[in-house]
């Protein structure tokens, strides 16, 4: 089992160079050196250190100056980063990684293996929540020599190696950190990473810009001079700025859905949604389970079978992103199709609110519940509306409240809501981005926790067992027996397999090439 | 009473603005007749352009009417003008006149008062206000008018610093007139017509105000406004123009007439001025 | 005025407006925290992952596990010797993010005020000489229309005609980025970027000033002391200049003042939609983050800004209408 894995994961190594050589032939274009890359960042991050600031602006900035050991292809397979190769001991144990040689850090000092252990072990296990959930399992983290790791963990754990992502664990020098305060260190201002770009200037509000790194490890790489971000808030704005070619790509939230379709229409951009596999954002509607009647699970399902999910895909999003199954994202490992959450029919969702006693009154109203809006833009707004129309068709009266990023987050943390929306990434595996939002030892005060206070010790049990398991296998059983339990208990309205579009000038190429998409180092992007 | 209709109906403009806010509040008052049903409803395709399907302001990214989001809007920002605007007059006119009437420590207090509220960005002060009450009509009109007031009271006390010691005004204190009795019946009605020209813009701007909060996402969520309107629309600009434009051009219509009225009103309590334009023209 | 008494008179105002500041700031302080929630928990939000220590973590860093008085009192104190504090989240010091912006937004506000003054005066002047006739009407309704019309519609249909349809001038930002320009060359590059959010700050209170300058010349000309004038036969132009235009700036005046805090505010809605790197969106992001050291800092950066601004209003009111005491 252990054996083949390898061979498996050698194999996938091996492969993206091919690849991304063959891309590039089959499009009849030779990589090119030379050209700025003018795109958009938004918001504008607050940080550009990654670590001390993890939200998904300043990860795509960043991403270009850090990286990781590894990198992901679509299908999640790992791809060597600044590690050139990695083996997994038989009992799942032990994990090695032998690292590139001659990599320079931007302030010219060799990354070695000192660094690779303090990143992982000391300095995103002291910032990260995300990293700290994870590597807390490494028991011992050890230089072997300059250029090879070894991790030991205290129990298997099958999911490790999707944590080395420049997005989670970014390699960072020691020597400018240990011994400090991590956040308030002079590092934080200026990043040195061992990118393909190194930071040059941030005019805040205006512009961050990067520039090639010389002494790069990959000889003749990158092939752009250097890459802006321009910051520019309004959407519509964006928008012009693409089209009037101010900027030649956008990405993640830039472009409102609705722009999409006539952008795609122009000959001279092309549109990816790929690219967020890595991350696996699912959507759904958050119900609180201490509010009646959203406790009893007639009505749950009540309400889910009252929307139209296709609707929602199509005409808000445009056909960005696909209605929901269940509670995981398609390119989620271990996810399980034949697990459907029921579809919309509001004759059935009728019939269900009357067999759970909620019979309409003199205007038609069965209950009233409050609804908070996510505040991340205009479509979420919509999405709101939407959904308060669709409940009204089955007597069930929505009351919209719209609140601002700090009074949504503080209130979904803290439970104080009917139904909100809501959506996490699951990074790739139910281990690390599914299980925090149904677990009820995850019941907490804080975001992306199980807000919803959902809890079925079965759901739970069902949960750790594959989360400790080391065979996949067993793994694949577990869960979908989880998806058949949670869709049939409906604690979320589950909605929408999210996708981001990446617009780009048809110039530029290689944009898109692994499951983490723009947040890729671009060291293989190139005008031509 | 006479007088002032004559005076008023002299001024031609004053009196299409009269019957275009009439038109406007008719609408507002018949919208649930004209229009049944929610202006929330999903009543055609999405994006259907003026003219398709019946719909003769054409649909908006959801599939909703236009032509009925303006009818009902009309309810909500008249609504949200007129109160907040009436709130901001009380506060403005109170403050404005003791300040400007007794002047020495009461003006200073009240200037303080007054700059306190008018150093802080007011717009930014209606967002936190907003923010912090969460959106809601009643918010809304509250922050509208807490940074509606202070330009209500610093011209009302600017007009009563310069009217109290005109003659007329001495004159009344000379005759042993109450304090009470000259504020109102000497110098307010002489300081009105600026107090009336700019409670009509204030209307007006309150629902511009309005249509501001909500287009940084801020209106309440429940009710359909203009604000709402052009707020949800101008993204979508450039993919339907008509769902900005026909709510720009409703409160366009609404601030003109408003205006309009204003200064007929103006004219009508001032026939002096109103006389000597005539004379002039 | 006698100029004997203006030193302890100015001093006797820098007193009162440092007060109105303090009481502010104070006040600032309150209402920020009053808002629901805090930049930790929006930080850990849009991290996308989050647990208690994380949170503690930020909270101890940002000095948000202090009692709220405890957090006044620094900031106060801070504030007395000219500190503005440190963004936690930004990294950055207050006043060094202050500076950044401020020189955008002045750019910004004081070329659409001089717009809006010298276009919106001149308007209504005209207006008011020529009352009642073709010309004051269409003064008057284009006046209307720069009123009537949403600030951000306007800048959308600026950036449409001469951006996208012509363009002519850039869409958004305050240079071109990534290019070597000549200091002229420079210049002229933020000029063009400065035209579109100008005007359409600017259009807004062309039309304020208008109306305002319109309504107190004609009150004014109605007056005895310009009937008088008038009647000694002074010529008409001079009587305008003199007479009318000087006391009908009275009320301009206020408004003037006023405006010194509106516009920052009004520039929100234009800094968002031109990407014009002011203070005014750094505010509206800050409170959006509940980042309160920048909020704070703004407010009391414009704070300091309107009443030195009302201060030189006032003074301008004695020197105009000679009828006001400084007292």
């Amino acid at each position: 089992m252990a054996v083949s894995r390898r061979g498996l994961m050698a194999t996938a190594a091996a492969l993206p160079f091919l690849m991304r050589a063959e891309e590039a032939l089959a499009q009849g274009v030779q990589p090119k050196r030379g050209g700025t890359l003018t795109t958009i960042v938004n918001p504008e991050p607050p940080v550009l250190h990654i670590g001390i600031n993890n939200q998904g602006p300043t990860l795509i900035v960043a991403g270009k100056m850090f990286q990781g050991l590894l990198r992901y292809d679509a299908k999640l397979q790992p791809m060597p980063e600044l590690a050139k190769s990695w083996e997994i001991s038989p009992d799942g144990l032990e994990y090695t990684f032998r690292l590139q040689e001659n990599v320079k850090f931007h302030d010219g000092q060799p990354m070695t293996a000192e660094d690779v252990v303090f990143s992982i072990m000391k300095f995103h296990m002291e910032l990260s929540p995300r990293a700290r959930g994870v590597f807390g399992r490494i028991k011992e983290g050890i230089a072997v020599d300059a250029n090879t790791v070894k991790f030991v963990l205290s129990a298997p754990f099958e999911p490790f190696l999707l944590m080395f992502d420049v997005t989670v664990s970014a390699i960072v020098p020691k020597h400018l950190f240990d011994g400090q305060d991590y956040r308030q260190a002079p590092a934080v201002a200026k990043p040195v990473g061992t990118g393909p770009f190194r930071f040059a200037e941030w005019q805040r509000g205006n512009f961050i810009r990067l520039e090639r790194f010389d002494d790069y490890w990959k000889p003749n790489q990158p092939y752009l001079d250097a890459i802006i971000y321009r910051v520019v808030p309004d959407s519509q704005s964006r928008r012009l700025a693409l089209e009037s070619g101010q900027v030649m790509m956008t990405q993640s939230n830039d472009i409102e859905p609705f722009d999409v379709p006539q952008l795609r229409a122009r000959p001279n951009f092309e549109v990816k949604t790929e690219g967020w596999e890595y991350f696996g954002p699912l959507m759904w509607v958050e119900f609180n389970h201490r509010v009646k009647p959203l406790d009893d699970v007639r009505v749950r399902r009540a309400l889910t079978m009252a929307v139209n999910r296709d609707f929602i895909a199509q005409r808000l999003w445009f056909g960005i992103g696909k209605p929901a199954t269940g509670p995981f994202h398609s390119a989620t490992r271990f996810y399980d199709g034949s697990a459907k959450t029921p579809g919309y029919d509001l004759n059935a969702a009728k019939a269900l609110l009357d067999e759970a006693g909620l019979k309409p009154n003199g205007q038609g109203v069965r209950f009233t519940i409050r609804h908070m809006s996510l505040p991340y833009g205009e479509v979420f707004t919509r999405l709101a509306e939407f959904l308060r129309q669709s409940f009204r068709q089955v007597g069930v009266d929505l009351q919209l409240e719209s609140v601002d990023v700090g009074t949504w987050s503080q209130r979904t943390a803290n439970w104080d809501f009917d139904t909100t929306i809501n959506y996490l990434y699951q990074y790739g595996d139910p281990t690390l981005g599914v299980e925090r939002s149904y677990v009820s030892t995850n019941i907490k005060k804080i975001l992306f926790s199980n807000v919803s206070g959902y809890a079925n010790p079965k759901v739970d049990e069902l949960f750790t067992k594959g989360r400790d398991a080391a065979d996949p296998a067993v793994r694949q059983e577990a869960f979908s027996e989880v998806q058949k339990l949670l869709v049939s208990d409906v604690p979320l309205l589950w909605l929408m397999e999210m996708a981001f579009p990446t617009i780009y000038d048809k110039k530029l190429h290689n944009v898109i090439t692994s499951g983490a998409g723009v947040h890729a180092s671009f060291d293989d992007v190139f005008l031509a | 009473m006479g007088g002032f209709w004559r005076n008023f109906c002299r001024n031609r403009g004053a009196v299409v603005g009269l019957v275009i806010l009439l038109l406007v509040i008719a609408t507002a008052v018949a919208a649930p007749w004209l229009f049944p049903g929610s202006p929330w409803d999903m009543a055609g395709m999405p994006f259907a352009p003026p003219g398709e399907m019946g719909m003769w302001l054409g649909t908006d990214s959801l599939g909703r009417d236009v032509a009925a989001g303006i009818a009902h809007g009309a309810r909500v920002s008249l609504l949200v003008g007129a109160v907040s605007t009436v709130v901001a007059l009380v506060i403005g006119i109170g403050l404005g006149a003791t300040a400007g009437y007794l002047g020495g420590v009461a003006d200073d207090i009240v200037m303080r008062f007054t700059e306190f509220f008018q150093t802080i960005p007011s717009f930014v002060l209606a967002i936190l206000l907003v923010a912090i009450f969460t959106p809601t009509i009643g918010s809304i009109v509250f922050a509208i008018a807490v940074v509606s007031w202070p330009p209500v009271a610093r011209v009302v006390r600017a007009e009563f610093l310069s009217l109290r010691s005109r003659e007329f005004v001495q004159a009344s204190e000379v005759l042993g007139k109450s304090r009470l009795a000259i504020v109102f019946g000497d110098i307010l009605p002489n300081a009105l017509s600026p107090i009336v020209v700019l409670s009509s813009l204030m209307v007006a701007s309150a629902i511009l105000l309005e249509s501001a909060l909500s287009f940084l996402g801020l209106g309440d969520p429940n009710l359909m406004s203009w604000g709402f309107l052009i707020g949800s629309g101008r993204s979508v600009i450039r993919i339907a123009w008509w769902m900005s434009v026909f709510p720009g051009i409703a409160i366009f219509l609404t601030v003109l007439s408003l205006n309009l009225v204003g200064e007929g009103l103006s004219d009508a309590l001032n026939p002096r001025l109103a006389r000597n334009r005539e004379g002039k023209a | 005025m006698e100029l004997s008494r203006f030193p302890a008179y100015l001093a006797g105002r820098l007193v009162k407006a440092a007060v109105v500041v303090l009481a502010i700031v104070v006040c600032n302080f309150f209402l920020i925290h009053a808002a629901p929630g805090d930049p930790a928990s929006i930080i850990a939000g849009q991290s996308g992952s989050a647990d208690a220590r994380f949170l503690e973590q930020l909270r101890a860093q940002f000095g948000l596990d202090q009692p709220l008085y405890m957090q006044l009192w620094l900031y106060l104190k801070g504030v007395l010797t000219l500190d503005l504090g440190f963004s936690h989240r930004q990294q950055a010091s207050v006043a060094a993010l202050l500076w950044d912006r401020l020189p955008a937004t002045l750019l910004l506000t004081g070329a659409a005020f001089l717009f809006a003054i010298a276009i919106g005066v001149t308007m209504g002047a005209l207006a008011a000489r020529r009352v009642g006739t073709w010309s004051d009407s269409v003064i008057t309704v284009l006046a209307l229309t720069f009123y009537a019309t949403p600030l951000f519609w306007v800048g959308l249909m600026l950036v449409l005609l001469f951006s996208v349809t012509l363009e002519w001038l850039p869409s958004f930002g305050m240079m071109s980025v990534g290019v070597e320009l000549s200091r002229i060359g420079r210049v002229l590059d933020i000029g063009k970027h400065l035209l579109l959010p100008a005007l359409t700050l600017g259009l807004f209170y062309v039309a304020v000033y208008a109306r305002l300058t319109r309504a107190t010349m004609l009150e004014v000309a109605d007056q005895d002391f310009v009937k008088t004038a008038r009647a000694k036969g002074v010529p008409e132009g001079r009587i305008l200049r003199r007479h009318v235009l000087r006391n009908a700036m009275l009320p301009v005046i206020t408004f003037a003042g006023i405006q010194a805090g509106q516009l920052i505010g009004g520039s929100i809605l234009v800094e968002t939609v031109f990407a014009w790197p002011g203070i005014g969106r750094l505010a509206f992001e800050a409170l959006l983050a509940r980042d309160y050291q920048v909020l704070m800092g703004v407010f009391f950066c414009t704070s300091v800004m309107v009443v030195l601004f009302n201060l030189i209003t006032d003074l301008l009111y004695a020197v105009v209408d000679p009828r006001v005491e400084v007292s």
